[in-house]
C-alpha cells in the first residue's frame, strides 16, 4: 500500500446517532475505520433534540451538532446559503482538507457540499438508496441533486444498480463514480452458540419497519398462505411502523396468534438475539439499493429469502440466498425452497463466510482511494463551476447560477467580515485505544511537556 | 506589575500582580473599540434619515415620517451600539474564591464572586451557534447544572484563555490537595 497521506475528512450528513439506521451506521463504522488508519475525521450533522454543540464519541471521533432544527423526515430547512458560515468557520478550524457528503434526502450534507466547492474544497458524495423518475417529489429531488452532483469530485455507490440509478438521476459521468458495497459488524453478529433445532419448528425472522416501501403488503398475503401449506413454521416479526396495524388483522382473521408473533420495534442492539432465534430471515422490499439487513442475517448463520429488487441480487452468494419475485406467489414457493435447504446451512461457516466477504476495514481501505483521486481532481474557479451548472437545464440552471453567485457573494463578504486568519485551529486531541499503546503513550507524555493540549500553544 | 501580555487582533491578554501580595493573580482581557461600528451605524441612521427626509421633502409625504424614521434610528444605535465592555478581569484569590469583573466603557464594574469550594473545575468549552462556533472558558460549579461563563461579553482567543484556564486549574487544586490533606490527617 506504501505510504498514504493522512487526510482531515469531514462528513455530513442528516442522519447520525442518536438516530439509529442503515447511513447512520455506515457513517459511524467508515468514520472508525478511517481513524484506525490514521486519518482525522470529524462528523457534522444537525442537533438532535438537547443534543446539541461538540460531542466526542469513541476513538476520539469528534462530532459537531449543530442547532439547525430538522424540518422534514430528520433533514434541516433548505436555505441553500444560510449554512454557509457554520460550514466555513468548522472547515477551517479543523483544517478540513476533503468533504464526504451522504445520503441525498439529506438536505445538509447538499449544502455542505455546495458551499465547499464554492470555498475550493474537493467533496465526495454517497448515495445510498435508489430513487425513482416518475413521481413529482422524485423529479424535484433528481433536480436537486443534478445540482449539487455537478461538479462534485467523486462519488460512491453502494452498489452497481444504485450506481446505474445515480448515474441516470443526476446526469454524472460514470468513471466518477465508485462502487463500495456497504458492510456488516461481523463481531457484533455472530450466530449462537446452540442454534435453534431445526426438527420441531422452523422459525422464519422478520425485521424492518413496516412501511410500503419495505413490502409489509406482500407479507400480509404471504404469511397466512405459509402457514396453511406448512404446519411446522413459525413466523417472528420485528419493527413497528404504519403497516402494522394491517399485519395485527391478518393475524387476527386467520387465527395465527400462536404462530406468529409480532414483537414491535426492536432496538438495534437486540436485534442479534432476535435473529439467532430463527433458522430463515424473510426481506420483502419493493426496492433496495443494498441491503444491510440480510448481511446482518447472513452474519448470525440465517438463510435469506429475498425479493429481486434493486441491488439485493448482488449482496450474498447463491448457496446464502433465495431470491423471488415480489409477488406472494413466487416468495411462497421460495421460502419452500428454503426450507428444503435448511439441513445443508451450517450458521457457523455461513459467518465466516461472511467475515471473509465484509468487513469495514475493507470498505475504509477502498473509501482511501477514492479519497486519493478526489483530491487530484483538477482546481476549478467559480467560472467553470457556473458553465457546468448553466447546463442542468434551461430554467433550472439559471437558477443554479444564481445560487452559486449569491454563495460566492457570501463567502467573500465572510472573508471580510470574520477573515480566516481570526479562526483558530483547534489542537488535536489524541486518544487512547487499547492498554498496550496506553503504556506506549504513558512513556511518551513523560517526554513531551505539558501534554498533547498544552504543547500545540507554546 | 505587568507579568505577561499578549495581543492579537483587538484583543489583549495581561497578567499582572497590583497587590503585594503575592498569591493573588489578575488576568485580565482588554478589547480595542472598533471605529467600524460606529462608521457603519452612524451611516446606517443617516441613511435613514436621509430616505425619510426626501419622502417627506420631494415625495410629499407626512411629517411623521420624519418622526418615526428619527425615533428608528434612536432605537437602532441603543440596541447596536449598547454600553460597550472595555475590558474584563479575573481575579484569583487561591484560598478565597475567584472574582469576574466587566468593566464597561461608561466607567461602570459588574463583579461576581465564585468562592474556590463552590468550584468543581474550570474547563474550555467548543461553543456552536447557528452561525459560528468558538471556545469559551466556564466553571463547573458544585450543585448546579449550570456553568459559569469567565468571561461574559468578551470571546478572547483560546491562546489568552488556556492561560487563564491554567491558573484557575492551579488554584482549584491547590485548595483540593489541601482538603485531601486535612481529611487523610484526621
Amino acid at each position: 500500500m506504501g505510504d498514504h497521506e493522512k487526510h482531515r475528512i469531514m462528513m455530513v450528513s442528516d442522519f447520525f446517532y442518536p438516530n439509529v439506521g442503515g447511513v447512520e451506521n455506515h457513517v459511524y463504522y467508515l468514520s472508525q475505520c478511517l481513524l484506525k488508519l490514521g486519518h482525522k475525521v470529524v462528523v457534522v450533522t444537525h442537533a438532535y433534540g438537547n443534543r446539541s454543540g461538540v460531542r466526542y464519541m469513541t476513538g476520539g471521533l469528534k462530532v459537531y451538532y449543530i442547532p439547525w432544527r430538522p424540518f422534514f423526515n430528520q433533514s434541516t430547512f433548505p436555505t441553500l446559503i444560510g449554512m454557509l458560515p457554520i460550514i466555513r468557520t468548522i472547515l477551517i478550524r479543523e483544517r478540513i482538507t476533503l468533504v464526504h457528503g451522504h445520503q441525498t434526502f439529506s438536505t445538509l450534507s447538499h449544502h455542505a457540499l455546495l458551499n465547499s466547492r464554492i470555498m475550493g474544497y474537493k467533496v465526495v458524495f454517497t448515495d445510498h438508496s435508489l430513487n425513482g423518475f416518475g413521481d413529482v417529489g422524485s423529479i424535484h429531488m433528481n433536480k436537486v441533486l443534478q445540482f449539487t452532483l455537478a461538479d462534485v469530485s467523486q462519488a460512491i455507490c453502494v452498489s452497481h444498480t444504485s450506481k446505474e440509478n445515480t448515474v441516470l438521476r443526476s446526469g454524472l459521468s460514470a468513471e466518477k463514480v465508485f462502487v463500495i458495497p456497504n458492510a456488516v459488524d461481523t463481531e457484533m453478529f455472530k450466530p449462537a452458540f446452540e442454534p435453534p433445532s431445526r426438527s420441531s419448528e422452523i422459525v422464519i425472522v422478520v425485521i424492518s419497519r413496516l412501511v410500503y416501501r419495505k413490502g409489509a403488503d406482500l407479507l400480509v398475503e404471504v404469511i397466512p398462505e405459509l402457514c396453511r401449506l406448512c404446519p411446522n413454521v413459525r413466523f417472528v416479526i420485528g419493527g413497528d411502523g404504519p403497516k402494522r396495524v394491517l399485519l395485527e388483522e391478518m393475524r387476527e382473521h386467520n387465527s395465527l396468534q400462536d404462530r406468529v408473533e409480532m414483537l414491535g420495534a426492536v432496538p438495534h442492539a437486540q436485534v442479534r438475539s432476535v435473529l439467532i432465534s430463527g433458522h430463515i430471515f424473510l426481506n420483502s422490499s419493493l426496492t433496495e439499493a443494498f441491503c444491510i439487513a440480510i448481511l446482518e442475517a447472513a452474519s448470525c448463520g440465517l438463510l435469506t429469502v429475498s425479493t429481486r429488487v434493486g441491488g439485493v441480487p448482488e449482496v450474498l452468494p447463491d448457496d446464502m440466498i433465495v431470491l423471488a419475485e415480489p409477488n406472494p406467489a413466487d416468495m411462497v414457493r421460495a421460502i419452500q425452497k428454503a426450507i428444503t435447504m435448511l439441513p445443508k446451512i451450517d450458521p457457523q461457516v455461513m459467518h465466516n463466510r461472511m467475515k471473509e466477504l465484509y468487513n469495514w476495514h475493507d470498505v475504509a481501505r477502498r473509501t482511501e482511494i477514492v479519497y486519493a483521486r478526489a483530491l487530484k481532481c483538477p482546481h476549478q474557479d467559480l467560472l467553470e463551476h457556473l458553465s457546468r451548472h448553466l447546463s442542468c437545464g434551461a430554467w433550472a440552471g439559471k437558477l443554479f447560477c444564481f445560487v452559486m453567485i449569491m454563495s460566492f457573494l457570501l463567502w467573500h463578504l465572510l472573508e471580510l467580515w470574520q477573515p480566516a486568519d481570526d479562526i483558530e485551529e483547534v489542537p488535536d486531541l489524541i486518544f487512547q485505544t487499547s492498554m498496550m499503546e496506553r503504556r506506549g503513550l504513558k512513556k511518551e507524555k513523560k517526554m513531551t511537556d505539558d501534554g498533547e493540549f498544552g504543547t500545540s500553544f507554546f | 506589575m505587568v507579568k505577561f501580555s499578549i495581543s492579537k487582533g483587538r484583543y489583549t491578554y495581561t497578567h499582572d500582580q497590583k497587590y503585594s501580595c503575592e498569591n493573588v493573580d489578575i488576568h485580565h482581557i482588554i478589547l480595542k473599540s472598533s471605529r467600524a461600528n460606529y462608521v457603519f451605524v452612524y451611516t446606517l441612521a443617516v441613511l435613514l434619515l436621509a430616505s425619510a427626509l426626501y419622502l417627506c421633502i420631494l415625495g410629499e409625504k407626512s411629517i411623521s415620517i420624519v418622526y418615526y424614521s428619527v425615533l428608528f434610528d434612536i432605537f437602532l444605535v441603543k440596541l447596536l451600539l449598547r454600553n460597550p465592555v472595555k475590558k474584563e478581569s479575573v481575579v484569583i484569590m487561591p484560598a478565597f474564591g475567584v472574582q469576574l469583573e466587566t468593566h464597561y466603557m461608561s466607567g461602570k464594574i459588574i463583579r461576581c464572586f465564585v468562592p474556590i469550594d463552590k468550584i468543581l473545575k474550570p474547563v474550555l468549552v467548543e461553543c456552536v451557534t447557528p452561525v459560528t462556533c468558538y471556545w469559551t472558558l466556564s466553571l463547573m460549579i458544585r450543585g448546579e447544572s449550570e456553568m459559569v461563563l469567565v468571561f461574559k461579553s468578551l470571546r478572547p482567543p483560546v491562546k489568552m484563555l488556556v492561560h487563564v484556564w491554567k491558573a484557575l486549574c492551579s488554584a482549584t487544586d491547590i485548595k483540593e490537595e489541601a482538603l485531601n490533606t486535612c481529611t487523610t490527617n484526621n
